[in-house]
């Protein structure tokens, strides 16, 4: 699967509003809302499932280097009643991803938007309800 | 205040129809219609053959006005009066603080697909359906596919129970309102996402109010004296959710707990 490019860029994005998790797990306890990031790789995988669906993709940083990247999104129920379908994102989809970073260090971020390339925006959802909103 | 809130997220990709919106979408036949044909979420409160409310239905609950600003997790403290403290022993605010402070609402059992307690499991924006019969009402809860049985033919709550994450629960009627109290919890569950911890021995009695067809209060009174100093109170306000159905939530792919660090 061809490798796009991309630049990691950490952009301060405007906070607004207070970041509720949802159910399944805390989302501060996980996540920092101080680490904005946007991503733009290659769609690898998508798991359509609960609680949480994820997908994977394929991002080059600024040196060339390439990683596989793992996005947290809502979960299937939730995704579903807005209107997704387990092919509302496929393997080797362009996107461009606005989330926030994992505190661990990980190569994970839940994911609040995600866009092709073409502009057109494919959700604007996250995990949670309340995430930390980018204006 | 802008807030984030999933079920208002608009998703822009045009998407192609599947059948599983024939599933969440569909026209109930007892949903009560205004002259438009929309749902009427203030038609009265549906009855039973035997005259009493009729609880049953898909309900969410309505977002609370944040009063613990210092967490981002759902706090019981957000569905009690301004002003209002939830008084703890010293050990059991030890625990609480912890987990608010340094957890970040980290290490709570959900994150293991384990259960809320009552009442988180009704805190946070999933649904949940009742289904209301003459001797038992059942609580489905859309996520993690969890449910409760309020048995309603007669019996007593259990005495020393096996202790159980969701415990054991009878129901009465005063007037209108359905009183669950519920017994036999473990003492593993949280109260709310932010850890407000409880005891084996506390009691939970939930009264449900259908104000219309449409809306739903819930008061749920937490009594565990061997963690708080007094019994305590939260009001929390259901919408019906119209003409859907629960869908399947188990958990199936569990993949944050590894990645929990809290502060």
């Amino acid at each position: 699967m061809a490798v796009i490019r991309v630049g990691i860029v950490l952009i301060a994005l405007g906070l607004v509003g207070e970041s509720h998790a949802l159910a399944h797990h805390s989302f501060s306890a996980e996540y920092d809302s101080k680490k904005p990031i946007t991503l733009m790789g290659s769609v690898t995988k998508v798991e359509w499932q609960n609680p949480h669906v994820r997908f994977y993709a394929d991002v080059k940083d600024q040196t060339g280097a390439v990683a596989n990247w793992e996005f947290e999104l809502a979960s299937g129920t939730s995704l579903v009643r807005q209107g997704w379908t387990r092919t509302s994102l496929k393997p080797a989809d362009v996107i461009k991803v606005e989330g926030y970073l994992a505190r661990d260090g990980s190569r994970l971020v839940n994911a609040v938007s995600v866009s092709m390339t073409d502009g057109r925006k494919l959700f604007a959802g996250s995990s949670f309800e309340g995430a930390p909103k980018q204006e | 205040m802008a807030r984030a809130f999933a079920g208002c997220v608009v998703a822009l990709l045009v998407l192609t129809g599947s059948a599983s919106a024939q599933w969440i979408t569909i026209r109930l036949p007892r949903t009560p219609r205004t002259a438009d044909g929309k749902p009427n979420m203030t038609a009265p409160a549906p009855r039973t053959p035997d005259g009493k409310p009729d609880m049953s239905g898909i309900w969410t609950r309505v977002e609370a006005t944040k009063k613990d600003n210092e967490t981002d997790n759902f706090n019981l403290l957000d569905w009690m009066p301004a002003g209002a403290q939830i008084r703890m022993r010293p050990e059991a605010a030890a625990v609480y603080q912890h987990r608010r402070d340094v957890l970040f609402g980290g290490g709570r059992p959900s994150e293991q697909c384990l259960p809320h307690s009552i009442p988180d499991a009704m805190l946070p924006p999933v649904n949940f359906k009742i289904v209301q019969n003459p001797d038992l009402t059942l609580i489905l809860y859309e996520e993690f596919n969890h449910f409760r049985q309020v048995h309603t033919d007669g019996r007593m709550l259990p005495v020393d129970p096996q202790p159980a994450w969701l415990g054991y629960s009878i129901g009465k009627w005063d007037r209108n309102v359905f009183v669950v109290e519920t017994v036999g919890f473990n003492d593993r569950s949280w109260l709310d996402d932010t850890g407000h911890p409880h005891s084996e021995a506390m009691k939970t009695t939930e009264r449900f109010t259908r104000i219309d067809f449409g809306h739903m209060d819930m008061q749920v009174t937490i009594d565990d004296p061997q963690t708080y100093l007094e019994p305590f109170t939260a009001t929390v306000h259901f919408t019906l959710q119209p003409d859907t159905e629960l869908l399947e939530g188990i958990c199936d792919n569990e993949k944050d707990s590894d990645h929990i660090v809290g502060k």
